[in-house]
C-alpha cells in the first residue's frame, strides 16, 4: 500500500496520506482543510458528505483516500469557486432551499451532478437525484424548485451548461 | 395592534413580507460550504477528547483498570468522574439540568457519558483506548417500557431521589404528593370536574400515544476549546472555543470567567430545534485544553445523538358534550416518561397549564400525569409539538364530530371560547379567517368514516385541527445600530441557527429606513448584545419589534448629525490623516430643527419641501450609534395566559389515501392556513412549515425508539435505522399565509414557531379513512393489523 496518493481535487493536482482507514472525507477535513462535505451519519444514508469522484456523486465518508488515486475530485468549495455554478448557488440562497445549512452542500453538490449529466432535469429528475440525501430540517420542498431554476438560468446564459 | 404601538403602524412594505426572497446574509456560506460548524473546526497540535458512553440502560461503574489503555501509543490521558477539576463542573445552561451530576459513575441510559474519558492525539487512538478500558459494570434496574415501570412492584429506577417535577413558575413542587415507586403524580384541576361529568349528556372515552421522537441536529455536536493570553495585555489567558455557539454565558459561569473573556468565531449552530442545551462534548474542551496546554477537540458520534425532541406519553380520555358537540367536562390521564435524570419537564407538566383547552369553552378540566422515572433517554429542553400537547383536543373533537355526522370545523368554532377572554362568547375572527382559507385551498369536502374511496379504489380521509399562533417574546432585548461610513452596521451574535431570524431583523431596518436589505451591514459578532435567543419565532417576533425601536432612536439621531453636518461640514485637515475617509456634500438643512425633518425612502429630506434633502449614506462622515434595550409586549410564556387570548390561530389540513390491501397510507396533501399577524421572511416561514410538517410526518409514518426489552438499550441509533423523512417521502403542503396585524410582535406578526407540529393527524386522517385506529407511526403492517388483516 503505497503511503502517499496523487489525486486531483478542484482541479489541482494533490498528495494525499493514504492511511488504509482513512475516508475520504477525513483526509479533506483534517489534511486540505476543506470543511463543506459535512459528516452526519457516518455510514452512506445522509448523502451530507458528498463530494464528486470522476463525475459521479460519491459518499467522501464511505470511499477510503487509498481508493482514490488519480481521482478527479469535485468539492462544493470548487464547486462554489467556479462562475459556472453560480446560478447554482443563487437559486439555492433565492429559494432558501435550507434551514441550518448544514446539509446543504451536500445537497447542492448532488444537484450539480444532476445538471451535469441532465441539464434540462424535471422536477420528479430532481427528486430522484436527492433522494439519498438527508435533511434534517425538511427543506425538501425547496430544492426542485432552486435546481429547476438554476437549469433554467444557466441554458439562458448561453454556453452555461452545454458550451 | 393593541398593545405594540406605534411598532404596529405601517402600512406599505418595500422589503418586509414580500414576495422576492433577499439573498440572505448566511445563505451564502451555508450554500458553499464556507459556513463551519463545531465538528468541522481543526487546529495544528489538537487533541482529542472522546467519553466513555454506556452501553447498557441502567449501570454503574464500579472501578476501571486503564493499564492496557494507558499503554497505547498516542494516548495522553485518561481522565476519571473522581477527577477534582471534572466534580467542580457544574451544567450551567437550564436548571433543569443540575439535577444530573456533569459526570459521575452512574449512566441512566444507553449511550450516556460515564465515568471516563480519554484524551490522544486523535480519534482513532481515542476510540481503541476506550475499548481497551477494563470496567467493572454493575447492572441496575432498567425501566424503558413506562407502563411496566408506574405498576407497583416494578423495580425502582432512581432510588432516593425524589426531586418533583416542575416548571417555572407554572407549577411548583409544593403539594405534590411523595413519589410512588418510579412515578410522581401531579393534578390539576379547573372547575367541578366531577359535576360536569354528572351532567354529560354524552361521553367519550379515547386512548393516544404520543410518539418520541428523537433530537434533529444534523451536524455531530463537537467543540474545539484552546486557551491564548490576551493579545495586549498579556495577561489572563482567554478562552477560545468553537462548537458551543450561544453559550458564553453558561460556559462563564461553568469555568468561572468573565463573559468577555470567552470568543467564538463561529455562529452556526445547526438545526437545535428548541433543543439548545449544550452537551458534554461542548463544555469538557476548555478545561482539557487548559490543563493540557493545547486545542483540544471532542465530538459525539451520531449513535450518541439520539436523544428525544419529544418523549413518550400514553393518555386517556373522556370528554362529555352537548348533544349539539359543546365540550362540557374533560379528563385527561396521561402516562409520561420523565426521561433520564437532567431531562426538561417540557413533554409532561409543562404541558398543564399550556395545552388547548383554555382555547375553549370548556370550564371543568381535570389533568392527572404519572410521570415515571426512566432510563429511556434524555429531553434536554423542549418538545415540537410547541405550545404542547394539542392532539388530544384535535382527536376528541374529531370523535365527537363523527357521533354528531358533522363537520369537526363546525365543532371546533362551537367550543373555542371568544378572541378576549376565555369568558368572551363572540367568535374568533382569525380562526374563521384560517377556516375560509383553508377550506378553499382544499376544496374541503367532509365526510364520515370509510365514507370515501378513490377512483384507484384506496380509502380517502382527512383532519382538520386549529391551534393558536402563540404570541411570542420572552426576554429583554438589546440592540444596536452603528451608522459608519455610510453604511448602516447591525452587530448580532445571531446564533445563526437558519436564514431566518437575523435577517429578518435586518429587513426590518432596512423597512425603516426605506434602504435596500442588502445595504444593511449584518455584522456577525459573537460578543455583540443583539441576540435571537430562542430561535425561531422568538428569536424572529421580539428582537425584530426592539430592533425597530432602535431605527426610530436612529432616525433621530441622523436628522441630528444632517443638521450638525450642514453646519459644520466635515473636511479634510490632512490628505494623510483623512485617507479614504468621503466628506458628503452637505444637505440644505442649516438653521434647522429636527422636528422639521424626515427620515424615509432611504433619504433625509424637509418634510416641507420632501425634494430637498439627501441620501441616508450622505449625511454626516461621523460616526453614530444608536441603542435600545427594553422589554417588547411579552409573549403568552411572560403573561402565564396561554389559550386564554386567540388572537391569531392557524388551521391545518391532512389529507390520505389509505391501502387497504398493501397497508399503505399516503399523505395525499397538508394545507396550512395560518394568521401569522405578519410576515417577514416570506421564505422562510414557508420553510419552517415545512419543516413542521416534516416532523409531523415523521413521527406519525417513520420515526420511533426501539429499546431491547431486556437490556433497556435503545437499538436503532443510526441513520439507516432511525428513518426520517426523505425527498421522495414528503407530501405536497399547500399554504395559505394570512395577515391580521393582530399579534404583539413587530408590525403585529406572531410567532409561527413550531406549533403546527402534530402527533396525530395522520392518524385520525386513516381512521377517517378506513375506521380503524393505529398507533403511530403507521407503518403498513400496523395498519394491516388494525384492519384485521395482518
Ligand atoms: S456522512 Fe457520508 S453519507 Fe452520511
Ligand atoms: S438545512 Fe439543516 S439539515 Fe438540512
Amino acid at each position: 500500500m503505497p503511503e502517499t496518493i496523487e489525486l486531483n481535487i478542484n482541479g489541482i493536482a494533490k498528495q494525499l496520506d493514504a492511511a488504509p482507514n482513512r475516508t475520504l472525507h477525513d483526509a479533506l477535513q483534517y489534511q486540505m482543510g476543506l470543511t463543506g462535505a459535512k459528516h452526519m451519519c457516518d455510514r452512506g444514508a445522509c448523502g451530507s458528505c458528498t463530494v464528486i469522484m470522476d463525475g459521479r456523486p460519491v459518499l467522501s465518508c464511505s470511499i477510503l483516500v487509498c481508493e482514490c488515486e488519480g481521482k478527479a475530485i469535485e468539492t462544493i468549495e470548487g464547486i462554489a469557486a467556479d462562475p459556472k455554478w453560480k446560478p447554482l448557488v443563487d437559486a439555492y440562497c433565492k429559494w432558501d432551499a435550507m434551514q441550518c445549512g448544514y446539509c446543504t452542500p451536500g445537497f447542492l453538490t448532488t444537484a450539480k451532478a444532476l445538471i451535469d449529466r441532465s441539464p434540462n432535469p424535471s422536477e420528479q429528475d430532481c427528486r430522484e437525484a436527492l433522494a439519498g440525501n438527508i435533511c434534517m430540517c425538511g427543506t425538501y420542498p425547496r430544492h426542485a424548485t432552486a435546481i429547476l431554476e438554476a437549469a433554467r438560468n444557466m441554458n439562458s446564459e448561453g454556453g452555461g451548461l452545454n458550451g | 395592534m393593541a398593545d405594540i404601538g406605534a411598532n404596529g403602524d405601517r402600512e406599505n412594505f418595500k422589503v418586509v413580507g414580500g414576495q422576492g426572497n433577499p439573498p440572505g446574509v448566511v445563505s451564502y456560506a451555508m450554500a458553499t460550504g464556507l459556513a463551519k460548524y463545531g465538528v468541522d473546526y481543526v487546529l495544528p497540535n489538537m487533541l482529542h477528547a472522546k467519553f466513555l458512553h454506556s452501553p447498557y440502560a441502567n449501570a454503574k461503574v464500579a472501578g476501571i483498570n486503564d493499564a492496557k489503555a494507558r499503554a497505547l501509543s498516542g494516548v495522553v490521558d485518561i481522565l476519571t468522574w473522581e477527577d477534582e477539576d471534572i466534580r467542580d463542573l457544574v451544567p450551567r445552561c437550564f436548571d433543569f439540568l443540575s439535577d444530573r451530576p456533569w459526570l459521575d459513575n452512574i449512566a441512566d441510559r444507553s449511550g450516556a457519558e460515564v465515568a471516563a474519558i480519554v484524551v490522544a492525539e486523535d480519534e482513532e487512538t481515542c476510540e481503541e483506548a476506550l475499548r481497551l478500558l477494563e470496567i467493572e459494570w454493575e447492572m441496575l434496574p432498567h425501566v424503558t417500557d413506562l407502563r411496566e415501570g408506574n405498576k407497583l412492584g416494578a423495580p425502582v429506577v432512581r432510588p432516593g431521589e425524589d426531586a418533583k417535577p416542575t416548571f417555572w413558575n407554572y407549577l411548583s413542587a409544593e403539594g405534590q404528593p411523595p413519589k410512588r415507586g418510579n412515578t410522581y403524580t401531579v393534578v390539576d384541576i379547573r372547575g367541578d370536574v366531577c359535576e360536569a361529568f354528572g351532567e354529560a349528556e354524552n361521553l367519550i372515552e379515547y386512548d393516544l400515544r404520543l410518539p418520541p421522537f428523537a433530537t434533529r441536529s444534523p451536524n455531530p455536536l463537537a467543540s474545539v476549546a484552546w486557551w491564548e493570553k490576551h493579545p495586549y495585555t498579556g495577561e489572563e489567558p482567554n478562552l477560545y472555543i468553537e462548537g458551543s455557539v450561544r453559550w458564553r454565558d453558561a460556559l462563564s459561569l461553568t469555568y468561572k470567567m468573565p463573559m468577555e473573556k470567552i470568543y467564538m468565531e463561529g455562529l452556526f449552530m445547526g438545526g437545535k430545534y428548541c433543543d439548545w442545551s449544550l452537551r458534554r462534548c461542548q463544555e469538557v474542551t476548555p478545561l482539557l485544553a487548559k490543563r493540557y496546554g493545547r486545542p483540544v477537540r471532542c465530538a459525539d458520534r451520531r449513535e450518541h445523538m439520539y436523544d428525544f425532541l419529544m418523549n413518550e406519553r400514553f393518555i386517556q380520555m373522556k370528554v362529555a358534550f352537548t348533544k349539539d358537540g359543546l365540550i362540557t367536562a374533560i379528563d385527561d390521564y396521561s402516562l409520561c416518561d420523565k426521561g433520564g435524570r437532567g431531562s426538561a419537564p417540557f413533554g409532561h407538566v409543562g404541558d398543564l397549564s399550556q395545552g388547548p383547552y383554555k382555547t375553549t369553552k370548556c370550564k371543568s378540566v381535570r389533568q392527572k400525569m404519572e410521570v415515571v422515572d426512566s432510563n429511556r433517554g434524555v429531553m434536554w429542553l423542549s418538545g415540537q409539538h410547541c405550545p404542547f400537547n394539542w392532539d388530544t383536543i384535535t382527536t376528541g373533537i374529531y370523535i365527537i364530530a363523527e357521533q354528531l355526522g358533522k363537520d369537526p370545523i363546525d365543532i371546533a368554532r362551537l367550543n373555542l371560547h371568544g378572541p378576549t377572554s376565555p369568558d368572551d362568547t363572540n367568535p374568533v375572527p382569525s380562526f374563521d379567517k384560517c377556516v375560509e382559507a383553508g377550506k378553499k385551498l382544499m376544496d374541503w369536502n367532509w365526510h364520515p368514516s370509510g365514507a370515501k374511496q378513490l377512483e384507484d379504489g384506496r380509502m380517502h380521509g382527512a383532519c382538520f385541527r386549529y391551534q393558536m399562533t402563540p404570541r411570542h417574546s420572552m426576554k429583554e432585548r438589546h440592540s444596536k445600530l452603528e451608522y459608519r461610513d455610510g453604511v448602516v452596521h447591525m452587530p448580532s451574535r445571531g446564533p445563526i441557527i437558519g436564514t431566518y431570524a437575523v435577517e429578518a431583523n435586518a429587513m426590518v431596518v432596512a423597512e425603516e429606513l426605506g434602504i435596500p436589505y442588502e445595504d444593511v451591514s449584518i455584522d456577525f459578532d459573537a460578543v455583540a448584545a443583539h441576540c435571537i435567543y430562542g430561535g425561531g419565532s422568538d428569536g424572529t417576533v421580539g428582537p425584530a419589534w426592539a430592533m425597530k425601536e432602535c431605527v426610530q432612536i436612529l432616525k433621530e439621531l441622523l436628522k441630528e448629525a444632517a443638521i450638525d453636518y450642514a453646519e459644520n461640514p466635515g473636511k479634510p485637515n490632512s490628505s494623510f490623516h483623512n485617507v479614504g475617509q468621503h466628506f458628503p456634500t452637505p444637505g440644505p438643512f442649516r438653521g434647522c430643527g429636527p422636528e422639521e425633518l424626515e427620515v424615509a425612502d432611504g433619504r433625509v429630506f424637509l418634510k416641507s419641501e420632501p425634494s430637498k434633502g439627501i441620501l441616508i449614506s450622505e449625511v454626516t462622515h461621523k460616526n453614530i450609534v444608536a441603542t435600545h434595550s427594553a422589554w417588547p409586549p411579552p409573549g403568552v410564556w411572560v403573561t402565564g395566559n396561554m389559550g386564554e387570548i386567540l388572537d391569531l390561530m392557524n388551521t391545518e389540513y391532512c389529507e390520505v389515501a389509505v391501502d387497504a390491501e398493501t397497508g399503505e397510507v399516503e399523505i395525499l396533501r397538508f394545507g396550512i392556513a395560518a394568521d401569522v399577524g405578519k410576515i417577514l421572511r416570506r421564505t422562510s416561514l414557508e420553510s419552517q412549515i415545512d419543516q413542521a410538517v416534516f416532523f409531523s410526518q415523521g413521527c406519525q409514518q417513520f420515526e420511533d425508539m426501539f429499546y431491547d426489552p431486556k437490556t433497556g438499550v435503545l437499538l436503532n441509533t443510526n441513520m439507516a435505522d432511525y428513518k426520517v423523512p426523505g425527498m421522495l417521502d414528503v407530501p405536497i403542503v399547500e399554504k395559505s399565509i394570512l395577515e391580521t396585524r393582530a399579534g404583539n410582535g413587530v408590525y403585529g406578526a406572531n410567532g409561527m414557531s413550531h406549533c403546527i407540529t402534530n402527533t396525530n393527524m395522520l392518524i385520525i386522517a386513516i381512521h377517517n379513512a378506513a375506521g380503524v385506529w393505529v398507533e403511530p407511526p403507521a407503518t403498513p403492517d400496523k395498519v394491516l393489523k388494525a384492519l384485521g388483516k395482518a
